[in-house]
């Protein structure tokens, strides 16, 4: 029982990563506002530009906006 | 400010996967609860999202932050949740699920919100079943900011009973709705991070 337990909770952590709980770099916190404005000073100073990839391409021809 | 130092702390303890699925609910409920000031929409054009469903979904959303100003986000949140009258839509899980406000959703939301201990800040009016509420308790359950880390197995029952029913549908709507810019690529965040969550609960 205790090891179909610890599988599922494997399972469901690679899942996650898979799945993009990683997807944003860094950004979310900082947006978020779960950080102190001190910490999101140091982060803007690092934060990365947005780089326009073929898919945001596409998206925006096919978009309305 | 002592409540964010408990946060901070509670998330020290929380596996990275956990930390993230927070962070998400955070980000979802501050757009959701008022549109961003001129800090909060520089920081969003900032963010980077690598190539999942959900990455290229808060690439899109931050390419659109850099493109628009606080001005016409604030003219899209009125137009979109507060309008003449009404908004467009109308973010509360009892309207979703009856067609009327204040049904019995939102009275079994507040039996369960009691029963963790959950309570509305003074001074806040909205109903709690508003998205953006609804974002922060799972966010709260998740860190332990109402007392210690819900266990999976609670924050699975919250979600099943109060988000999993009805967030999926007001996000897609939110993509489509007629006033939406900025937050249609919010609406794909969401709905992009609801189906991750609903698969992620099923495996648990």
């Amino acid at each position: 029982m205790k090891q179909k337990c610890d599988r599922a909770i494997v399972e469901r952590r690679s899942f996650l990563k898979l799945a993009g709980a990683s997807a944003v770099a860094g950004g979310v916190a900082l947006v978020s506002g779960g950080k102190s404005a001190e910490a999101s000073t140091t982060a803007d100073e690092t934060g990365r530009l947005y780089k326009q990839t073929d898919h945001i391409k596409t998206y925006y021809e096919l978009a309305r906006f | 400010m002592a409540a964010e130092a408990a946060l901070r702390e509670a998330s020290v303890a929380l596996i990275p996967e956990d930390e993230l699925r927070a962070q998400l609910y955070h980000f979802l409920a501050r757009f959701l609860a008022s549109p961003p000031d001129k800090t909060g929409l520089e920081s969003a054009a900032k963010m980077d999202g690598d190539d999942t469903e959900l990455g290229k979904a808060f690439g899109v959303f931050a390419n659109l932050a850099s493109r628009t100003d606080v001005n016409k986000v604030g003219q899209e949140y009125q137009d979109l949740f507060i309008g003449v009258g009404r908004g467009e839509l109308l973010p509360y899980g009892s309207y979703y699920l009856t067609g009327f406000l204040h049904e019995k959703p939102l009275a079994k939301l507040r039996d369960d919100m009691g029963r963790l201990g959950i309570e509305r800040e003074p001074g806040v009016n909205e109903p709690e079943d508003h998205i953006a509420a609804l974002m922060d308790m799972m966010a709260g359950l998740i860190t332990g900011q109402f007392g210690t880390p819900a266990p999976l197995a609670e924050q699975k029952q919250f979600f099943d009973t109060h988000i999993a029913s009805w967030a999926s549908h007001f996000f897609a709507d939110l993509e489509g709705a007629k006033s939406s810019v900025l937050y249609a690529a919010l609406g794909t965040i969401g709905r992009h991070f609801m189906e991750i969550e609903e698969t992620a609960f099923s495996m648990a």
